[in-house]
């Protein structure tokens, strides 16, 4: 929970954390330790200073850290936990459902549990869907069509295979596909930040609701016309937030741009934690103002309900969170220091 | 002045000789763009080094992270090829990647000169569609910039729509747009591009016209364009300099011939 100075008290839901691990014994292979390096680049590099860690910490930094950044430190009440697997590059997987929920099961009240399919998983992964709506109740799934696997360097929402466990979250209630798109070797030819084949799917399957984490940067421009005409098309904004300390007038146009074409009602609020911490993000985020020629330009304004609609009524609006229900329950149990 | 004795005074002459080759093969590099953000690799600081033995060159050539995408690297690095090789004293060049997922197929490929279709044989089509992609994008962020001062200059949509080749040519002039009128018109050439005084200097990519009334949506849409490689190309030097250092010899060498390059970035700063 964020106080501003006037006292009133900001319900603040981070779309987007890991709990990861990326130590020596887990890594499998030379594009594990290529996966967490680049990992910590984004994090040295765009974090102030007095948040950068050492890289053994951030290989593997654990549940307790974890819960105090977040919830402690972090002024955040509710965490979505966005699984990442990428079992060809780490020996136990780089955070799963299973790691998660063990921590949920400590915290019932503070995360709320995504699970992750891979289209080329075939039959046995769509059994593995059922069993995760089963055991934790999932509304919301991560996909990460650059996982290599095998062979294959990657797939696309609009592959047969995809279609059918998109056909599967509608009959199993999963109504929020969160897709993250990053570099890949596939299809070779083509642009990996693609979004078009989201946009196919967002046409074909109107009662799911796709979350395209980081606003599809670095291609924010066809993000931006693609979710314009599509209702059911939302951006997360994980790696948008942090160029709020080294970029401000870049994170201004970015988020006059995404207000413009995509709107106030479509965009989460996240770190990305571990990548980056929260409580530097929402400090900066609540006092950003954007600069008068953007305001004009684009006639969009970044007020306080604006911002509280991104810091989390519009993700407690996708996953049904009683804001006021909420706090009621979060209120004793100890993770927040007293403001 | 004392005369060298003749030996040391050859190697002196070989010392110039190679620092010359050096800066001509640097100023090659200076003509080859990354794809996606529209910038020399010059000044992103992608080049690592450059060796000259003889007749043969080695360009060191390095990306902001381990997972850039393979084809603009693949990209890029046949260009490098093929920019140096222009140089008439060059027999052979051999582009080295470094730190790359893809490292040791891209470097194998150009090596022996293969299309990006024989060193990736998964690989469907050629990579022409992806470039063209990307330059019109380059194209709509380079003509905004110069859209965007005008207007910025109290210029009306009627009256900058009139504007002829000839009018950004006498831009040329005015310091703060020069840079980035000079891009404009470099990319329209490039695109073919009516290049005469009384063309129309501003079109879609393809020079069919802009409708009346249609500008601020070529505008909107434009500026996100230009955003996104803006953003992009903050957010790769930054990695890059995570991943490098700031005193990097490429970084130095980029800051030696920033004066002598025929096209500057004038990228806006934010």
């Amino acid at each position: 929970m964020f106080r501003t100075k006037s006292g009133e008290e900001i319900f603040i839901i981070d779309g987007h954390m890991h709990l990861w691990d990326a130590s020596p014994e887990n890594v499998l292979n030379k594009y594990g330790q290529g996966f967490i390096d680049c990992f910590y680049a984004y994090h040295a590099n765009l974090s102030p200073p007095e948040y950068v860690w050492d890289e053994a910490t951030y290989a593997k930094y654990g549940a307790d850290r974890m819960v105090k950044d977040v919830f402690g430190d972090g002024y955040v009440d509710m965490g979505i936990f966005q699984p990442t697997y990428l079992t060809d590059f780490y020996k136990n997987g780089f955070n799963t459902i299973e790691q998660n929920a063990e921590l949920k099961n400590r915290h019932p009240d503070r995360f709320i549990l995504n699970g992750a399919w891979d289209p080329r998983d075939g039959e046995k992964g769509l059994k593995d869907l059922e069993a995760m709506v089963d055991n934790y109740g999932i509304k919301g799934c991560k996909l990460y069509t650059a996982e290599w696997k095998g062979d294959s360097k990657g797939y696309k929402l609009t592959d047969p295979d995809s279609l059918r466990y998109l056909e599967k979250c509608l009959e199993l209630g999963i109504k929020n596909i969160h897709v993250h798109k990053g570099p890949t070797i596939w299809p070779l030819n083509k642009d990996a930040f693609d979004v078009a084949d989201i946009d196919e799917v967002a046409t074909l399957y109107t009662d799911l609701t796709f979350v395209v984490e980081h606003c599809g940067l670095p291609r924010l421009d066809d993000f931006c016309w693609m979710a314009t005409q599509e209702s059911n098309v939302w951006g997360g904004l994980a790696v948008v937030m942090p160029f709020i300390h080294l970029r401000p007038r870049y994170f201004a146009e970015v988020m006059a741009n995404l207000l413009f074409w995509v709107g106030e009602d479509k965009l989460t609020f996240a770190s990305d934690y571990a990548i980056w911490h929260p409580k530097w993000l929402v400090e900066k985020f609540i006092d950003f103002e954007l600069p008068e020629d953007i305001k004009q330009e684009f006639g969009v304004d970044l007020t306080m309900e604006v911002k509280k609609k991104i810091l989390g009524l519009n993700a407690a609006a996708l996953y049904g969170i009683d804001i006021e229900a909420q706090k009621q329950k979060l209120k004793n149990d100890g993770l927040a220091i007293a403001a | 002045m004392m005369d060298l004795p003749l030996p040391l005074k050859h190697m002196e002459v070989m010392k110039e000789d190679k620092a010359n080759a050096s800066e001509e093969v640097y100023q090659q590099l200076a003509e080859v763009y990354d794809p996606e953000l529209d910038q020399p690799l010059t000044e992103l600081g992608f080049i690592g080094g450059v060796d000259i033995a003889g007749e043969k060159v080695t360009v060191r050539f390095r990306l902001p992270t381990y997972w850039c995408a393979a084809n603009f690297a693949y990209m890029m690095a046949s260009d490098i090829r093929e920019r140096v090789s222009e140089l008439p004293w060059v027999q052979k060049v051999d582009v080295l990647l470094q730190d790359h997922f893809h490292d040791e197929e891209i470097n194998e490929g150009i090596k022996h000169g293969k299309p990006f279709l024989t060193a990736f044989p998964d690989a469907t089509e050629s990579l022409d569609d992806l470039r063209e992609t990307f330059r019109v994008k380059a194209f709509q962020a380079r003509q905004e910039r110069v859209l965007r001062w005008l207007k910025g200059k109290g210029l009306q949509e009627e009256a900058i729509l009139e504007m002829r080749v000839g009018d950004l040519e006498q831009l040329l002039k005015k310091r703060p747009v020069a840079k980035q009128v000079e891009r404009y018109l470099n990319i329209r050439h490039e695109r073919g591009l009516p290049g005469d005084n009384s063309a129309e200097a501003f079109s879609h990519h393809d020079g069919t016209p802009i409708d009346p009334g249609g500008l601020q949506m070529l505008l909107n849409k434009a500026s996100s364009t230009r955003l996104s490689m803006e953003f992009n190309t903050a957010f790769c030097s930054g990695l890059l300099n995570t991943r490098y250092g700031k005193d990097q010899q490429g970084l130095q060498n980029a800051a030696l011939l920033k004066d002598k390059t025929k096209e500057s970035t004038g990228v806006i700063e934010a």
